[in-house]
């Protein structure tokens, strides 16, 4: 059934209040199969709430939802078996070993040997001791069980909230790293955070949710593509600009230099080839460039008042 | 089956020190109080003019009318033992029967594992399986005790069947507390508050149960109480009734508690306070 399905999850109209106050007003939106997705937001924004209900661990007000072809509410544990799920902050019991819980989880989903073998493999790349007390256990590390359960018997999709809150650096790229290998794998993703590069970095598409409404669905090319570059050049030798050399170039704008005429900063817009042209003439040391297409539809949909963490 | 066998092994070897903790001291209990059933019978002549002028009220703290029934084997272990039992396990019922769900839920660990292929079917009667066989265990050790001690006492005269008896009638008291307690969590905002509700449930039903021995305008409200009808001397004859009464007053709480598991939403750390309709406090 589930293998006939295009869209690996269907949303449509879902709606989640809690007494007064509405967490989620008719979302809507698809993944397709093998695709990674960006679910933006804010904290608060609903991305948690989405998603457990997407689980059954919560049962919405009104709207559609078919994970994996299948209705959460009539058939979680078709839908649980098939999903690996990984919160932002994991809770596990404290009194137990790392080893006890891997098992126990394992153990829920028919223990295989496979799945067995994959957990240990896991482990071992995340640099989990296994051997230890989850009381024991750093918060980051306490996440590296979490990932190791979510990938361990390779599911047909990933839900994947905020997953490397928590991380050091090297297990968040660890962690990009098995999501990409999922994808390869025919896995599909579905990555909620709130940290935009890493989003722009795994996603083909992205959903910016706000206060629980959908306010963009877009490719994640499309989205970068949309807004400025920012290019970043170093000179070999003091180079003294003025604005008005600038000016004609289209779409190019000076957005800070230093005085010794090292450093310029510029805000590119649409094509860069007479950027590239006309810093031919000048002795270029180093170039950069960051696409902030992400960033800036994040802030026109957030406005000033909600900071992304980050963007840089 | 096989998420509702994992989950009611997994949670049975966490409850293995709860067991533990609970079982040996009732099982020393029972070890301790039986030999001094000789030295109450020697001591006789002296102390049954003393129950005989206690008044009425603080009689009832002590068995009421059948105080004196202290000087027979069955009196003394119904009077010095088995009263106390319901009490005991009243609290344990409370702490266990609220926790069962609720505490973990509120720990975020429910959460991560119902992500998992696993129906709350699975989870509430596998663990709710697990605190029957953990009530069983409890009182399994402390009948072990109670019978050494008879053993060793040598002037109690009774087969370990015999002993097994009240231990039904704690069995389904227990059962009761329990399973209010797993139904109040389900309902009420937090798992202390079950908690703490099913506590005073039992502490009131124990003050009015044996105030009723002395207060006759108590007996109406003392029909509510489940101790009521606990029987604590049991040995020789035990009523099956009660022991069906509340057993069935077990499965409806179970029953009400499982409607209340299957429509929740599963919530997540940090949620679940009891919010009194206090005005705010100035800050």
């Amino acid at each position: 059934m589930s293998k006939a399905c295009h869209s690996v999850i269907k949303v449509e109209n879902l709606a989640k209040s809690y007494g007064g106050f509405q967490a989620l007003s008719g979302i809507g939106f698809e993944v397709k199969r093998g695709e990674i997705f960006g679910f933006l937001g804010p904290n608060g924004a609903g991305k948690t709430t989405a998603i457990r209900c997407m689980l059954d661990l919560i049962r919405p007000s009104s709207g559609l939802l078919r994970i994996v072809g299948y209705d959460p509410q009539r058939d979680p544990v078709a839908v649980r078996a098939r999903c690996g799920y990984l919160p932002g902050e994991l809770r596990l019991d404290e009194n137990i070993t790392v080893n006890s819980a891997l098992r126990f989880l394992r153990q829920l989903r028919g223990g295989d040997s496979a799945c067995r073998r994959r957990a240990g493999a896991l482990s071992e790349r995340l640099e989990l001791n296994t051997a230890s007390k989850i009381k024991n256990l750093s918060k980051g590390n306490k996440q590296k069980i979490g990932i190791v359960a979510a990938f361990m018997h390779q599911p047909e999709l990933l839900l994947l909230d905020e997953p490397t809150s928590g991380l050091d650096p090297l297990v968040q790229q660890t962690v990009m790293e098995l999501v990409a290998e999922a994808q390869q794998g025919g896995a599909t993703v579905f990555f909620s955070s709130h940290v935009l590069t890493e989003v722009q970095a795994v996603a083909g598409r992205v959903a910016i949710i706000r206060d629980g409404r959908i306010v963009e669905v877009a490719a994640t090319s499309d989205l970068a593509a949309r807004g400025t570059v920012e290019v970043r050049v170093v000179f070999a030798a003091p180079v003294i600009l003025e604005k008005s050399q600038l000016a004609g170039l289209a779409g190019v704008e000076l957005i800070n230099s230093d005085d010794d005429g090292r450093f310029i900063q510029l805000a590119v817009t649409g094509k860069m080839d007479a950027l590239v042209k006309w810093l031919a003439d000048y002795p270029v040391a180093s170039l950069e460039t960051r696409q902030c297409g992400l960033e800036q539809a994040f802030h026109a949909h957030y406005g000033s008042e909600q900071e992304p963490a980050g963007g840089h | 089956m096989a998420p509702f066998w994992t989950i009611f092994r997994f949670s049975s070897w966490r409850l293995r020190w709860t067991i533990l903790g609970w079982g040996i001291p009732l099982m020393l209990l029972g070890l301790i109080t039986v030999p001094f059933y000789d030295l109450v019978a020697e001591n006789e002549r002296q102390l049954r003019p003393v129950i005989q002028g206690l008044k009425p009220l603080v009689k009832s703290f002590i068995g009421g009318e059948e105080a004196e029934e202290i000087f027979t084997p069955q009196g003394f272990l119904a009077l010095r033992y088995f009263a106390f039992l319901p009490l005991i396990l009243g609290i344990f019922s409370a702490v266990a029967g609220s926790g069962m769900l609720a505490s973990d839920e509120e720990r975020g660990i429910l959460d991560f594992l119902l992500a998992h292929p696993a129906n709350r079917a699975s989870v509430f009667f596998g663990r709710l399986l697990t605190l029957c066989c953990a009530l069983i265990a409890i009182l399994g050790l402390g009948w072990i005790g109670l019978w050494c001690g008879v053993l060793r006492a040598g002037s109690l005269h009774f087969s370990p069947g015999q002993l097994l008896l009240p231990y039904v009638s704690v069995l389904a008291v227990s059962a009761f507390f329990m399973t209010l307690a797993l139904a109040l969590s389900m309902m009420m905002p937090s798992r202390v508050t079950a908690a703490m509700t099913t506590g005073f449930i039992v502490l009131a039903g124990e003050i009015i149960t044996s105030l009723a021995k002395a207060i006759t305008q108590l007996e109406v409200a003392a029909r509510f109480s489940p101790l009521t009808y606990f029987q604590a001397n049991a040995m020789r004859d035990l009523h099956i009734r009660p022991v069906l009464g509340l057993l069935a007053f077990a499965l409806l709480f179970s029953w009400l508690a499982w409607l209340g598991f299957q429509r929740r939403d599963i919530r997540v750390a940090g949620d679940g306070g009891w919010k009194f309709p206090f005005p705010a406090r100035r800050k």
